[in-house]
């Protein structure tokens, strides 16, 4: 039965026994060495989707360490979709968890920022906020706004300087790759180019606008999303923070609060 | 399903899709191609890599989609798997091909997972009557979903089922004939399964019938020693280029493709093999091309 065929031979692939060989014939090369050629190819795919979505783990691990980890995780998690861009969402908790990468504590979190990178990429597109609208609702009003945001915009924050680290590892990057670790952590913006552009780019955010977008991504209303803002700093300019959110299309609309 | 169902008329191609070959459309060539405009007749790309909901990708494709008709080649849709067909990867490909309006749809005769566990290559089928009746079910249904008709791809293979009674040649014409789509003739697999399962590739040409190609794909594979592995990183060799004339000849002009996926070169040198494409097609006389 085709079933069978295709049960059996897809779990010698994924388990790396030989219980598909008898299923296989054998000529000039054996059945379990044809297995073996179809594993390899099925890894090399996997594989070939994290090194195109994790750039920067890659470099900073070099290719041996990748590929060794990337095998692990290969075989611990089943890829459900045809589409290979769906492939490596739970990669970055598994080198959270993976005992080699120990040393390198903030692996996980530049691996994090990378998959928020590739899911901006393929986001859908929005307009920007017309202005106009905004200034049409009473002042009175304002307070009970919930803001909507771009479907390009993920919020990420970790206690390593990962932007820097990031950047340093770009393939075009040119000059001091230092990286001064006394800077503590960062609060990061992940967003599309002057929002109706396609090029993704990533801003480093205080933590009292950290806090503001994170309230407005909860769906919060302008009201208590400003107060927790100012709550974290009380000098935050609330209304030019939002204006330049509106500007570049970080926040594409909004809807009232029912009272 | 009940009855067998009659095959939808196949419309036929643009005439000029068949004249020049087209390239296989990757991100490092896209401000050369934008930049220089190459004469090529149509571009290919692979379907899943414009499934997101919007941004970068889209965004090319769309301009890209001024200048030239667009070929989409799915790569996951395992229409071979037992697994019912993906719901979301169908409404994804769905919306791709109405917003793309492609000259050409395609997918592989393969299965790429089962049991809802995705090995994301392209995994030859047993040839068997139940395989076929099954792939000649989900072309249909395939083509219902999408209202239009496809192509379905031979795929390059590595090993042969024991259960296989049908030769693949006979597997790939039945596929066409019973559920009214049209092959996409990959001239490189034919000689790399050839060589690597030891028949006649000009047999499997001789078994396809002239008017079910609707597109013909050329690749260069790795020669392992052990097996030919169909790769796409090398130039088109000089054994498929013979097989690619004889095919030419049989068929008649068909849309053709120059495919160029790992160690991609400059766009020149990628344009180099369509041209020689182009003489190939040029040579045999339009009055006799394209018979749908």
């Amino acid at each position: 039965m085709l079933h069978d065929v295709q049960r059996m031979f897809a779990s010698s692939l994924i388990s790396g026994d030989v219980a598909a060989a008898p299923l296989i014939r054998s000529g000039k090369l054996s059945a379990e060495r044809r297995l073996e050629v179809y594993r390899h190819n099925v890894l090399t795919n996997l594989r070939g989707a994290l090194r195109d979505i994790f750039p920067v783990v890659n470099r900073i691990v070099g290719d041996a360490f990748f590929l060794h980890a990337a095998d692990q995780f290969i075989r611990a998690t089943p890829s459900h979709s045809g589409d290979l861009n769906q492939f490596g969402r739970e990669w970055p908790a598994f080198l959270g968890d993976y005992p080699h990468a120990a040393e390198l504590s903030y692996l996980a979190d530049v691996a994090r920022l990378e998959w928020a990178w590739h899911e901006c990429f393929h986001a859908a597109d929005a307009a920007l906020l017309d202005l106009g609208r905004l200034a049409a609702v009473a002042p009175e009003a304002h307070g009970a706004l919930v803001f909507r945001l771009h479907p390009a915009v993920r919020l990420l924050e970790s206690t390593f300087p990962i932007l820097r680290i990031w950047q340093v590892n770009q393939a075009d990057f040119a000059g001091d790759m230092q990286i001064d670790w006394e800077t503590g952590g960062d609060k990061l913006l992940v967003r599309r180019e002057d929002g109706t552009g396609v090029e993704v780019v990533i801003q480093s955010l205080s933590e009292a606008a950290w806090r503001f977008l994170c309230e407005l991504q909860e769906k919060h209303a302008l009201e208590p999303a400003a107060a927790a803002a100012l709550e974290t700093d009380g000098t935050f300019d609330l209304q030019g923070f939002l204006l330049e959110s509106v500007q570049y299309g970080v926040i594409v609309d909004f809807t009232r609060e029912d009272p | 399903m009940t009855t067998v169902k009659a095959p939808p008329p196949i419309p036929s191609l643009p005439v000029a899709c068949a004249q020049r070959a087209g390239i296989g459309l990757r991100p490092p060539h896209y401000q050369a191609i934008l930049a220089e405009a190459p004469a090529v007749s149509f571009l290919e790309v692979h379907s899943e890599n414009f499934f997101g909901d919007g941004g970068q990708p889209l965004k090319y494709l769309a301009r890209f989609r001024e200048d030239y008709p667009i070929s989409t080649h799915g790569v996951g849709l395992s229409l071979g798997s037992t697994d019912p067909l993906d719901p979301h990867h169908l409404k994804k490909l769905k919306r791709l091909v109405d917003a793309i309006d492609p000259v050409l749809v395609s997918e592989h005769l393969c299965w790429v997972g089962v049991n809802g566990r995705f090995l994301n290559d392209l995994l030859p089928l047993p040839y068997t009557p139940e395989a076929l009746e099954h792939v000649v079910r989900r072309v249909g249904e395939l083509q219902d979903f999408l209202k239009r008709p496809i192509l379905v791809e031979n795929v390059s293979s590595y090993l042969e089922f024991i259960d296989s009674t049908i030769p693949e040649w006979e597997f790939v014409r039945e596929v066409a004939s019973r559920a009214g789509c049209r092959i996409l003739l990959d001239v490189n697999n034919i000689y790399v399964n050839a060589v690597n399962h030891d028949f006649d590739a000009l047999t499997y040409l001789d078994a396809i019938a002239p008017g079910s190609v609707g597109e013909i794909h050329l690749a260069g594979f790795q020669d392992t020693g052990e097996l030919l592995i169909d790769t796409h990183g090398t130039a088109v060799c000089d054994e498929v280029w013979a097989l690619y004339q004889y095919a030419i000849a049989r068929f008649g002009q068909v849309p053709t493709l120059v495919e160029w996926d790992t160690d991609i070169p400059a766009l020149e040198v990628l344009l180099a093999e369509s041209d020689k494409a182009n003489r190939i097609l040029a040579a045999h006389r339009p009055e006799v091309s394209c018979a749908a």
